[in-house]
């Protein structure tokens, strides 16, 4: 073997340290799901060291758990300079003020530039405390992000109305600049299996919860979501394929958390009621997704759906309205696809 | 007890058209609501009220142009209502009004207990309760079904890991309400009328304070500013997914997929 390949594989084993600091920085904290850096942590990581290369700034994570410290390499390859560890049993679950002692006295020793949160329950309960108590600007759920270079400002896209458009938000003065990021919106990083790193690990202060867990909620039950509001929707029509589609729309609703409603002929059959017919004279929904299988789509029908952010149409007739309106059309009878659908969206 | 209810108002979605050909947002009906979710904060500081000595106060959660949701609470049964008003509030942000409703607060006499909504329901910022906690040096409750009071504590309903679990703390502490946890009640007739016209039981119930004599001007200079907006890409309808139907079943699973990760 030549080995003038393996020096060329050991040259290629990039080890990250850390020039000295004096503050700024972007730095990432990390959501820690199942054992696991949560896939939005890397996606923030990823979005660190785009505004870090254009700020000629270094991009840090910090790492709260009990006992997973191992996972700081997977910081270091998805593009941290540098990783804070802070582990301890009194932070092996979320609990704000364990969690906001650690960060709050981090912070206050390192400055940063800008701080990066998911807008996980972690993110947002902690990123409000972190903003207010540094005097610095707070951006929640930002799906893309600029930088106006000049002023070495971070520019967040802010989805308002649940997305029909977005607020281009900045924070010129504030320093930190605090942004909560939106889960699965950053492109994941590329992973440099190569990067490592001797991450710095943090003395802990125990802290206690300010609120405490009496138990399971026995007797409660969440109010029903009225079918208005409710974010998924799957819809029956005449063309379902009797009792047995009607089932398979049960079946899908369940599996993408849904609920079932459906058109007037979908009532005239007996499957749903009164309350559950999408119809301008009707219902008017407005879901995140509205999937109508076997639904024509008169006009009533398609007009209460206008306001859905995404519509599956499933129909063997290639002429049904519906498809006009759908984003996603399907010529097939539904019996014949939403088996398989809800065997692809098993896997 | 002393409740305070921070309540804001939104533009009807329903009344607007986006159209991001034009690069812009129509205004067909221009109608405001109060926040979904800070209705049910109003809801579940009447509810505390309903069962034990309490005294309910609203206040606004961003600069408004018109008092009229505080009526709104009035009529519903809060006790006060405080109108924060003033030129250099108009900008004011979360940042900035999270200074004015804690002096407002400590004028107040300070709050056992402070709730609001989790979240806008046009900006879907949740920022401004969790800044006032840190302000008011409490603990924080987000994203409650439900709140009681007993025993001098504050106990809530939350949903944590897919379980609801009760949960507890010493005031003061700020919770959080849910969009969609409660039914806001409807306003009394009589309490309506009379805090518009400004007679009878509720006559005083609102009163305006200048945000200038609560805190410096500097104070309430805003920390986020608005750069513009962006509108996503016109929507292509029609499109249809070809090939067997477990190959029409998969384009919509990942379509659908891609979709709820949202
Ligand atoms: C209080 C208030 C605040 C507002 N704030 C903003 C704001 O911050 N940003 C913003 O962008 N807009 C805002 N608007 C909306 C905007 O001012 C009006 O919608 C606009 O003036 C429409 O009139 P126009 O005659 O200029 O449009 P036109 O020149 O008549 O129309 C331009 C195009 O838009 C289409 N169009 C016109 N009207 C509608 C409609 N009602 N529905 C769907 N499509 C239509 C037309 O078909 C045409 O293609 C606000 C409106 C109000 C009442
Ligand atoms: N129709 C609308 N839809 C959404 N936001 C609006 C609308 N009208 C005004 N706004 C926002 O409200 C703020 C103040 O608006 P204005 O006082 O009309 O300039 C701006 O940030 C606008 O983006």
């Amino acid at each position: 073997m030549d080995a003038s390949y393996l020096d060329l594989l050991m040259a290629q084993q990039e080890e990250i340290t850390e020039e000295a600091a004096g503050g700024g920085g972007v730095w990432v904290v990390a959501d820690v799901v199942n054992g696991s850096i949560a896939p939005v942590t890397l996606e923030g990581i990823g979005a660190a060291r785009t505004l870090a290369d254009s700020l000629g700034a270094y991009v840090y994570g910090v790492l709260l758990g009990a006992g997973g410290a191992d996972l700081a390499q997977t910081l270091y390859q998805a593009g941290a300079d540098g990783v804070r560890v802070a582990d301890d049993a009194g932070l092996s679950e979320f609990a704000l003020e364990p969690y906001l002692h650690v960060l709050a006295d981090l912070f206050e020793a390192e400055q940063p530039e800008v701080v990066i949160l998911a807008a996980t329950q972690q993110g947002q309960e902690l990123a409000p405390r972190l903003a207010q108590r540094m005097g610095g600007g707070l951006i929640e759920h930002v799906t893309a992000v600029t930088l106006d270079e000049a002023t070495r400002t971070v520019q967040g896209a802010v989805p308002i109305y649940g997305g029909q458009y977005f607020e281009i938000l900045a924070c010129p003065e504030a320093r930190p600049q605090f942004l909560t990021i939106e889960p699965g919106t950053f492109p994941a990083p590329f992973v440099d299996s190569y990067r490592k790193g001797e991450p710095t690990l943090l003395d802990v202060e125990p802290a206690t919860p300010a609120v405490r867990v009496i138990g399971p909620a026995e007797d409660f039950e969440p109010p029903p979501v009225p079918l208005k509001q409710a974010p998924v929707i799957v819809a029956a029509g005449r063309q379902v394929g009797g009792e047995a589609g009607f089932a398979l729309v049960q079946q899908l609703a369940t599996a993408l958390g849904g609920r079932v409603a459906g058109d007037r002929g979908a009532r005239d059959a007996g499957w749903i009621e009164a309350g559950q017919v999408v119809d301008v004279r009707g219902v008017e929904v407005a879901p995140e997704v509205y999937v109508a299988a076997g639904i024509r789509g008169d006009t009533f029908h398609n007009a209460a759906i206008e306001e859905a952010g995404f519509i599956l149409a499933i129909h063997p007739d290639p002429h049904a309205p519906i498809f006009e309106s759908a984003d996603l059309g399907l010529e097939a009878e539904p019996q014949d696809v939403l088996p398989a659908l809800l065997e692809a969206l098993g896997d | 007890m002393r409740i305070i209810v921070i309540l804001g108002r939104v533009l009807d979605p329903s009344g607007i058209v986006v159209k991001g050909s034009a690069g812009r947002i129509f205004v067909n009906r221009e109608e405001y609501l109060i926040q979904p979710a800070d209705a049910c904060a109003l809801e579940a500081a009447l509810r505390i009220k309903d069962g034990m000595a309490a005294e309910v106060v609203a206040l606004p959660r961003s600069p408004l142009p018109d008092d009229d949701i505080l009526r709104q609470a009035i009529a519903r049964g809060a006790d006060r209502a405080i109108y924060l008003t003033g030129p250099a509030l108009k900008a004011a942000d979360e940042a900035a009004m999270t200074g004015v409703l804690t002096a407002a607060i400590e004028r107040l006499g300070g709050a056992d207990l402070v709730l609001i909504g989790s979240t806008t329901l046009d900006t879907g910022q949740g920022q401004l309760g969790l800044r006032l906690a840190e302000a008011l040096g409490g603990a924080q409750i987000t994203g409650a079904w439900q709140v009681s009071s007993a025993d001098g504590q504050v106990q809530a309903v939350l949903q944590r890991n897919g379980r609801y679990v009760a949960v507890e703390a010493d005031p003061p502490v700020v919770v959080t309400l849910l969009p969609g946890a409660l039914k806001l009640r409807y306003p009394d007739g009589v309490r309506l009328i009379n805090v518009y016209r400004g007679v009878g039981e509720v006559g005083d119930a609102l009163e305006a304070w200048d945000a200038a004599d609560l805190v410096d001007e500097a104070a309430l200079t805003p920390l986020v500013e608005s750069r513009g907006k962006e509108f996503a890409p016109e929507r292509e309808r029609g499109v249809r997914a070809s090939g067997t139907p477990a190959e029409m079943a998969q384009a919509a699973a990942d379509a659908l997929r891609q979709r709820m990760r949202r």
